[in-house]
């Protein structure tokens, strides 16, 4: 075991940061969509981003 | 406590601006009315518990239009603290109707005079002291775009909605007027707190539907308000709607003629002077033309090009000179005049090639003969695998030439490229990888060549962004809107159908839900079906692209891909507005044309990076994940019917997943041109997100495509269904799925005609006609012709 992970050392380096890399985008894109953030276009400038996001346009009916 | 202050005013004078300003917001600003349709909330800075709520612009508190009701319904129910109106200081009588009526409302107002710089440049004078005694409530002089007074206005709105007590109403009507008000106010709304009678009684007045269905008046209250307002109504032989706005224009007619100096009154301003070019009936479309020409020619084909070429081949390719660049490109000339151009036998080869018709061979030997590296070097790399392929080796020559040809690295400072940075970092002497053979390809052939295959394209993207903002902010979008609604009014179609169009030049979901400015129900469903024929910021990658590939960076390929987008709009609408389910009349179309201004630097710069930001966070997340996606598809498939995994499944002669996938679609683009496995897979992923195309040619091959069917090839991805985000917006502005189905599969058809009678009519032109084809497409150029110049679909009875 420890002579594979000598032998794999850099691919379980480089393969844990692709993995983590992976996972902080996913996390990423699943918060920005529930708090309103991401659209095929950032739509944090946009006027109507409200209209997207159930979450927005809960908080304006409010 | 919570304070609510709401901003209010009418289109374009500056309340978005002044909204970014108080909160640190960046909410998009634009002049032309729709920008904002609905409210925004933000709090002001430095002031806890102070929220400034962004209304829609409008030009009255009349229900008649999406923003009026929900600035309204806002201002009527919610009832902000104060009111901060915003009104345009070079078009006061204009702002002024909707302050009178805000005055109204009972609640505590402060008027900020906007664009006071301007008023100030124009040498006229505004009495503010004067105006404030006559509407009964504070002016106060802003310049929202210098961030004059901006403050200051913020704070004496804040100052009224904590002392409610200077709360004063006016009266703007004649005697007769107010004398039936009076009556109205007394029998009707007198339950109702002393602030909201006056506004309440004028709409009753006014027979304002909401208003008598709010107020649930019986039946005698309402003969007895009736009897008031018929009465009037006889006296100044007008109708009760008429009579208050008239009235109130009058007043404002009279106030300003008292409390504003126009030093130039009768003469035209600059704006006017350019206005009577740029808006003239003949010279508007070329200008027009000219401008986007000149937009997309430098954005795609000169300074975006240089700076993209160095991002394509500099940061995401090999690497860039900082110094000694000169002197490396004079020693490869050099060596490749002694070692390429002269080979005799690589130009048989060519020859023999270009005699069979080989794909690439011509323009190949046009290089070769040229004798100029670059253009060879690109060609080779585009059609030196087809003609491979075809059994002419040219590879065999070419590949040892270029493998001894001199290293950059070894002349001047040379910066290592992303995929040369990682090479040195992952590959160890002998030129093998350090680990796992399927992670380095995953990394290089797969994240970096598809990432950097779109990142590669922000420089143009930013040019563009640059210059469409520019355009945005000076104020020439605004007139092309009015141009174009006279355009479009010709062929039954509404100005107010440009709007979206051109929110949409940016990204087309905001542009798909601008449409909701559009009150005829036909048109709105038209808008939306037709917004995202214009290229969106996520297209113009596929242009780029396609320009420089295939055609070398030629002149006219990216504004052509913006008037195709422009004219598909157009017929789709004219064709569209023939049938029963879209004719009817047209929606009226009112908007102002801003004052010419040169933007500011600082508003610029930040306009190009809002978008371009959000197109390299894109690259980052979903363009990252789909390349992952495409990658493994390509690295999983079968040999000898058996399936299995590998990081080149080129080399096993099987057939990869994408393989498969785009096979089992291609023959239905093979009409098209494009029928090959990259192409296919490349529009079907073009779902996910437009980079999406040039993504997957960033992972794989071109494929052999020659110039027409990539300008084909572009001409379907760039009217075809757009991302799924922006068929999601179509849904939403729909809420019907049959109409989103509808509007889906049109835009799928209407691409594939175009691109079809585009491929077939070009290869009839050069010679090479497919007779089934090209009866295909001119039978359904015929069916283009017919719905263009039809009778409109009549109603019975019209």
């Amino acid at each position: 075991m420890f002579k594979w992970l000598l032998l794999n050392w850099q691919s379980i380096l480089v393969g844990s940061i692709l993995l983590l890399g992976l996972v902080v985008i996913i996390k990423r894109m699943i918060k920005d969509k529930k708090s309103g953030k991401s659209c095929s276009c950032g739509c944090e400038g946009c006027a109507l981003s409200s209209q997207c996001h159930g979450k927005d346009k809960k908080d304006s009916e409010k | 406590m919570n304070i609510k202050i709401a901003l209010a005013g009418n289109p374009n004078s500056g309340k978005t601006t002044l909204f970014n300003a108080l909160t640190g917001s960046n909410q998009f600003v634009g002049n032309w009315p729709g920008v904002t349709v609905e409210k925004k909330e933000g709090g002001f800075k430095n002031h806890d518990g102070v929220t400034i709520v962004d209304l829609p612009g409008i030009y009255s508190l009349s229900p008649y239009t999406l923003e009026e009701v929900v600035a309204r319904n806002y201002l009527i129910n919610e009832k902000p603290d104060a009111i901060l109106n915003i009104v345009d200081g070079t078009n006061l009588e204009r702002n002024l109707y909707l302050t009178t009526q805000l005055t109204e409302l009972g609640i505590p107002t402060v008027v900020a005079v906007n664009m006071m710089d301007i008023v100030r440049k124009n040498g006229d004078i505004i009495n503010l002291k004067e105006l404030s005694n006559a509407i009964g409530c504070p002016f106060v002089e802003v310049s929202a775009l210098k961030g004059d007074g901006i403050l200051e206005a913020a704070e004496a709105a804040l100052q009224a909605a904590k002392d409610k007590s200077s709360l004063k109403t006016y009266n703007f009507f004649s005697g007769i007027v107010e004398h039936a008000l009076a009556h109205i106010e007394e029998a009707t709304v007198h339950g109702l707190t002393q602030e909201q009678q006056r506004w309440y009684s004028i709409k009753l007045f006014e027979r304002d539907a909401r208003v008598l269905e709010e107020l649930k008046l019986s039946d005698e209250q309402k003969a007895h308000i009736e009897e008031d307002i018929k009465s009037v109504e006889a006296a100044l032989d007008d109708d009760s709607e008429s009579i208050i706005t008239n009235e109130r224009y009058n007043y404002i007619e009279q106030l300003a003629n008292r409390c504003c100096v126009k030093k130039n009154k009768d003469k035209p301003t600059i704006s006017d002077k350019i206005d009577s070019i740029v808006t003239n009936r003949i010279l508007a479309l070329p200008i027009f033309a000219a401008v986007i020409f000149l937009v997309y020619y430098l954005s795609v084909s000169t300074v975006g090009t240089w700076a993209t070429d160095w991002a394509n081949d500099g940061l995401f390719g090999d690497g860039f000179h900082i110094a000694g660049k000169g002197e490396y490109e004079t020693a490869l000339e050099t060596y490749m005049e002694e070692n390429l151009f002269n080979n005799q036998q690589l130009g048989d080869i060519l020859a023999n090639a270009e005699k069979d018709g080989i794909v690439g061979a011509e323009v190949l030997g046009e290089s070769f003969h040229s004798g100029d590296y670059g253009e060879f070097s690109e060609n080779y790399d585009s059609y030196g695998a087809n003609l491979d392929e075809q059994g002419y080796a040219v590879s065999k020559i070419v590949s040892p030439i270029l493998d001894s040809a001199p290293q950059p690295s070894d002349y001047g400072k040379w910066i290592l490229g992303v995929p040369a940075l990682l090479d040195k970092l992952l590959l160890d002497s002998q030129g093998e990888p350090v680990i796992a053979p399927w992670m380095y390809s995953l990394i290089q052939d797969g994240i970096v060549a598809g990432v950097g295959a779109v990142l590669g394209f922000v420089p143009q993207m930013l040019m563009l962004f640059l210059f469409l903002s520019f355009l945005e902010s000076c104020g020439y979008m605004s007139r092309i809107a009015f141009v174009m609604d006279r355009i479009f009014h010709k062929f039954g179609l509404s100005g107010k159908s440009f709007i979206p169009i051109l929110v949409g030049t940016g990204c087309g979901v905001p542009g798909i839900m601008a449409s909701r400015t559009i009150e005829n129900e036909c048109d709105r469903r038209m808008t939306v079906i037709t917004t995202t024929f214009i290229p969106c910021g996520a297209k113009l990658p596929i242009i780029g692209l396609v320009a420089g590939a295939l055609f070398g960076g030629a002149w006219w390929v990216a504004p052509s891909a913006y008037f195709l987008g422009i004219a598909a709009i157009v017929i789709s609408g004219i064709m569209l507005k023939k049938t029963k389910a879209f004719s009817g009349e047209n929606s009226p179309f009112v908007m102002e044309l801003p004052a010419y201004h040169m933007p500011t630097l600082n508003s610029l710069v930040h306009a190009t990076w809002e978008r371009g930001w959000s197109f390299i966070k894109k690259a980052g997340t979903i363009i990252l994940l789909s390349t992952i996606v495409i990658w493994f598809a390509n690295s999983v498939g079968t040999v000898d019917g058996k399936w299995i995994f590998s990081a080149d499944m080129d080399s096993l002669s099987g057939e990869s997943l994408v393989q498969k996938i785009g096979n089992a679609f291609a023959w239905l683009f093979a009409p098209l041109g494009f029928g090959t496995t990259t192409a296919t897979v490349a529009t079907l992923m073009g779902l996910v997100a437009k980079e999406e195309v040039v993504a997957v040619f960033g992972i794989l091959d071109f494929g052999g495509m020659n110039a027409l069917a990539g300008y084909s090839f572009m001409a379907f991805n760039l009217l075809c269904a757009p991302c799924f985000a922006a068929m999601g917006a179509i849904r939403r502005e729909m809420n019907s799925a049959r109409w989103t189905a509808f509007a889906i599969t049109y835009q799928c058809v209407f691409a594939y005609s175009v691109s079809l009678m585009i491929y077939q009519f070009g290869n009839f032109f050069a010679g090479n006609a497919n007779i089934v084809g090209i009866i295909a497409a001119f039978l359904v150029l015929i069916f283009f012709v017919f719905m263009l110049f039809k009778k409109p679909y009549m109603k019975k009875g019209k």
